[in-house]
């Protein structure tokens, strides 16, 4: 084989893999502080990757506007990860080639696994802000944290909305009640299906009648799983969307007449989306769904500093997109206040100091975005307890906040659904 | 290494600067990258050997790489076993996979093949998916490191001579099928299966026992990617993309030579990789703009070199023995 | 479930529903299938970013109904000529250079295709799901107590018009005959005098048109995103492959049976299992009767 084309190609390698745009960077010049940030920015995952990249720059600029991160402006070395082979390079990359110490991201379960491995064995700290897979912080590794709960806090929280508030407004005990699971089967939707049932069964006795899953990439028509449920005649359905299948499910339901007296989903995806109310607009009304905090939410249930961040963070995305903040806002938005509160507690970025820090951490509810509070495992993981998080319900065309009542205006309604015509 | 030096100065460059690179680079990233071109160059080769070799072109192998991931990562999570054995346990599952795919190849032609390789592999993903009590359906395995090479826990510069090791197996596979007599029956079936047949061999069994050998390699490098990753997630390990992937390189390097896997993965993988880097902090609407150049790039390589860059050596090397 | 309750009129509700989901679905199905069964039976072309293209007339019915508010029944007239261009021009730019080559680098033509276009949409228009909501889209129209969507509706009867209308063409115009012709043996059609880039170039035209056209029909059914075609494409194989290659009429009944697999699948066994046995029978036809169900035995090898 001709020296010369090996030659070319050994060149090539060399220079594409050697040689970056610009030299090898490590950290930037004195007044800069740099983090890496790992979202799918392609793919399937793309729409809210890119959505919890701008939360995340939305609340870097409120972070420098306060003087940033130890004395210094914080700044981003933005890495795409499509898939987990992707994630584990580009997490590499940020810490060989951008020389960052922290990495936060990154969305999805599948990313945050091998992301975070990668990022354990360089010794470098991994903040998630959002992925929800309950091994994340079982692993033993130590420097890998995580601000948002997981799923099995997810199917918490739902349960707890079912059994505390849906079940005494439908004057049926909790044990009395019917309750149909049906979810997405990628991790997120397992997660916090299983954990809901789980609760739902153990704690408070609720019937399960149904449970099924579905791949909602290529899911066309939920005709059969409606007159199944139709059949089975369920109180509650307790539904994880993910995209167009939560706008398939409600729009057949109607369909097909299938009545219920409640459906609850989790999570800023599906029927937590923005999109769900675009498709459906009036129709969409009634749907729970389990997020950060919407319309309605009161700033006076929050403490003073929690209120003070809590409207600069909605002013700016109000600005920026010119609407109210999405989930992926907040949960990423939120995530990098979380770090910035350690970073000024810690004034390091070396592991060891910075885990005490996080440590050290111990706010109530209501302390910053979100009305969170901060309280940290050994495990690294913020106690479900501390991260607040609220029953939202599509309300002529909105996503409000309904529950828990004391931090909100709004209360819930059409509890039970009743017909299809009747939810104006 | 005779294999190598014989007459293969190619390989010898390849490998050789391969192994030669962490003695002399640190940087984790470079690294990180020479290992993901070595193992995907792996799995292209053992791609090539049932595509390139036999002929068998196959758009499912992920069906085997994800046995293989699978495989290694409970063995580990589940039996508290090491991923070697899991390894092992893989390459069995994967020839059982091989011979019903070996099956299908022998009555299925062309497209038709390819398809029904595609839905050999779904079925297993949703099968996976499904089976929620013991692969964590959906969720996935995370894999855990832990380091010693028992645990295939290496370091980067371990991990470079693991991937070599792999490259190097599935090249003297491929050298094998190139030199021996099964090699010569072999793509006597690949040019005219009938008139292989008339002069008695035994096309069948040939093409089975090929597919077999090429699902077998493919599933040892499914279960070193497992343990070098950590995490199995069956959307990727039996997707399309993968085993689109791993064609990818083996047809743009040059099927049916032994190098030229290789040098497709160098290629895609660094092109890749740079590209990735490069866009990925640009502004977030941009993010796609790398892949639209991944597409085009690959049509116009696809059209234009169609041998190969295998393929390009061999044409320059017959121009000049005219000039 | 209670013996005795099997055949009382609840039952026969949900089976009369069941029917006319599988209907509807399969209505779908052999709209997006008829493009994709006209390339792969007249040029042997495996084409990966057949969904890609149907992504792309679901785009074009979003921005016409976003941004000048027009029906989409009323764009799938002009989405017909818009998609024949291009698909002309697909062809001429990409695939023409690769058409006397081998499968295999047609194929990996088309995935790299498959990939520009996912990207660009992604680009362009970002990978936030969109929704086109015509007025007629929760419209349901009722006999007795089963529910007929409206929009679903229309779909299956224009895929009914447009398989009527493609196999009329293949049959009784000098240019279908031509199509068939070149499909049966490309050589002979040659020595024949047929102009074969002339004849692929048609019917990729054609294929795309109609793909595009299913695409502007099928927006208001479901969300609108820059990888939506991998929903339908491998479905849309097995359809093809049931039917028979280039066989119109075979793709509508496969469209049939994969949906009646689908649904009966999902209704007695969950949603999580349907796509196995699709797969599970698309495997099983190709090895006892590649030709299809409906194909002529041995028409499998032609061409391949």
């Amino acid at each position: 084989m001709p020296r010369a084309t090996v030659t070319i190609i050994v060149a090539t390698l060399a220079v594409v893999l050697g040689g970056e745009p610009a030299a090898v960077r490590g950290q930037s010049p004195a007044g800069e502080y740099k983090i890496g940030v790992l979202e799918p920015l392609t793919g399937p995952l793309a729409f809210e990757g890119k959505r919890h990249l701008e939360g995340l720059e939305i609340v870097r600029d409120l972070i420098n506007e306060r003087g940033g991160v130890m004395g210094k402006k914080l700044a981003f070395a933005v890495a795409d990860a499509t898939d987990p082979t992707a994630a584990a390079s580009e997490a590499n990359r940020l810490i060989a080639r951008e020389g960052v110490k922290i990495i936060t991201g990154t969305f999805s379960s599948r990313l945050c696994g091998a992301a975070s491995e990668v990022a354990a064995r360089h010794n470098v700290i991994y903040w998630e802000s959002s992925c929800v897979d309950p091994r994340f912080n079982k692993r033993g590794l130590k420097h890998v944290y995580r601000t948002e709960i997981d799923a099995s806090g997810f199917g918490w929280y739902n349960v707890e909305f079912i059994a505390k508030h849906l079940a005494p407004r439908l004057n049926l005990k909790p044990n009395q009640l019917k309750i149909a699971f049906l979810s997405e089967d990628s991790s997120y939707g397992q997660g916090v299906t299983e954990s809901a049932r789980q609760r739902a069964k153990q704690e408070f006795g609720m019937q399960e009648l149904m449970l099924e899953y579905y791949n909602w990439t290529t899911l066309n028509d939920m005709t059969p799983t409606i007159l199944k449920m139709k059949q089975l005649n369920p109180d509650v359905v307790h539904h994880i969307g993910f995209g167009n299948d939560a706008v398939l499910f409600w729009r057949q339901s109607k369909e097909q007449n299938f009545l219920f007296k409640a459906l609850v989903h989790a999570g800023a995806t599906g029927y937590g989306g923005g999109d769900f109310g675009k498709a459906l607009g009036n129709d969409a009304n009634g749907v729970f769904a389990l997020l950060e905090p919407g319309p309605g939410f009161r700033l006076e249930a929050l403490r003073p500093e929690g209120q003070q961040i809590e409207r600069a963070f909605r002013e700016a995305v109000q600005k920026r997109t010119g609407s109210y903040p999405f989930g992926a806002h907040q949960l990423a938005g939120s995530g990098l206040w979380l770090l910035k509160l350690v970073l000024d507690r810690a004034q390091s970025d070396d592991p060891e100091k910075f885990r005490a820090a996080v440590m050290s951490l111990d706010l109530p509810i209501g302390s910053t975005i979100n009305g969170w509070g901060v309280k940290f495992s050994e495990l690294g993981q913020n106690a479900n307890e501390r991260v607040q998080h609220y029953m939202l319900q599509w309300q002529n065309g909105q996503l409000v906040t309904v529950w828990p009542e004391e931090f909100t205006t709004l209360r819930a309604k059409w509890i039970p659904l009743g017909s299809w015509d009747q939810r104006k | 290494m005779s294999f190598l030096v014989r007459s293969r100065r190619g390989a010898l460059v390849v490998f050789g600067l391969a192994a030669v690179t962490p003695l002399v680079v640190r940087d984790a990233y470079f690294l990180d990258s020479l290992v993901l071109i070595l193992l995907w160059g792996a799995l292209s080769a053992a791609w090539n050997v049932a595509g390139g070799y036999a002929g068998q072109v196959s758009i499912g192998h992920a069906s085997f790489f994800g046995i293989g991931a699978y495989a290694a990562a409970l063995m580990v999570t589940r039996f508290g076993r090491g991923p070697w054995l899991g390894m092992l346990v893989g390459v069995v599952l994967s020839i059982g996979a091989g011979f019903i795919i070996g099956f299908l190849s022998n009555r299925l032609k062309g497209p038709y093949f390819a398809l029904s390789t595609i839905a050999f592999s779904q079925v297993l993903l949703i099968g996976v998916s499904r089976w929620r009590g013991f692969t964590a359906g959906g969720e996935g395995i995370p894999v855990p490191f832990r380091p010693g090479f028992a645990t295939l826990g290496l370091g980067h510069v371990g991990w470079v001579y693991m991937a070599l090791a792999a490259a190097l197996l599935c090249y003297r596979v491929e050298v094998y099928l190139e030199r021996s007599r099964i090699g010569y029956q072999l793509a006597g079936v690949r040019e005219d299966e009938d008139a292989a047949e008339a002069l008695g061999i035994p096309a069948r069994r040939l093409k089975v026992f090929a597919v077999t050998l090429s699902a077998a390699l493919t599933s040892v490098c499914g279960s070193l990617w497992a343990q070098y990753v950590g995490f199995v997630d069956p959307t990727y390990v039996f997707s399309v993309d993968l085993s689109v992937r791993f064609a990818l390189n083996a047809i743009i390097g040059g099927m049916g030579t032994a190098l030229g896997p290789y040098l497709g993965s160098i290629l895609i993988t660094s092109l890749e990789t740079y590209l990735r880097a490069t866009f990925s902090g640009v502004k977030t609407g941009f993010a796609g703009i790398y892949l639209i150049i991944y597409g085009t790039a690959l049509i116009l390589v696809v059209r234009f070199v169609p041998e190969g860059l295998a393929g390009i050596a061999a044409r320059l090397r017959a121009r000049r023995a005219h000039a | 479930m209670d013996p005795a309750r099997l055949l009382g009129p609840a039952q026969i509700d949900v089976l009369a529903q069941l029917a006319v989901a599988t209907i509807l679905l399969g209505g779908i199905y052999a709209l997006i299938a008829v493009g994709l069964t006209l390339i792969f039976g007249i040029m042997r072309v495996v084409n990966f970013a057949h969904g890609e293209f149907l992504m792309l007339g679901m785009y074009l019915a979003f921005w016409t109904f976003a941004l000048y508010s027009v029906d989409p029944y009323v764009v799938v007239f002009v989405s017909i000529p818009v998609f024949f261009v291009v698909g002309l021009l697909s062809y001429v730019l990409v695939m023409r250079g690769v058409i006397h080559a081998s499968h295999n680098v047609q194929i990996f033509t088309t995935v790299g295709l498959s990939v520009v276009l996912q990207n660009v949409a992604l680009v362009a228009w970002s990978g936030d799901f969109r929704f086109v909501r015509p007025w007629h889209l929760s419209t349901v129209l009722r006999a007795g107590s089963t529910t007929f969507n409206l929009t679903q509706v229309v779909a299956f009867l224009i895929a009914v018009a447009l398989t009527i209308s493609l196999v009329a063409f293949m049959k009784w115009t000098h240019a279908g005959r031509v199509m068939r012709a070149t499909a049966q043996d490309r050589d002979a059609a040659t020595l024949m005098g047929i102009d074969t880039d002339r004849v692929y170039r048609l019917t990729f035209a054609i294929g795309i048109a109609a793909v595009g056209a299913a695409g502007v029909l099928v927006a208001p059914l479901y969300s609108v995103y820059p990888t939506a075609g991998l929903q339908f494409v491998l479905l849309s194989y097995v359809v093809v492959v049931l039917g028979g290659l280039g066989d119109m009429l075979g793709a509508m009944l496969g469209s049939l049976i994969v949906a009646a697999v689908e649904v009966a699948g999902s209704y007695l066994f969950g949603t999580a299992w349907k796509e196995i046995f699709y797969f599970i029978l698309f495997i099983l036809v190709l090895v006892f009767r590649p030709a299809g169900l409906f194909g002529q035995r041995g028409a499998e090898t032609l061409g391949v």
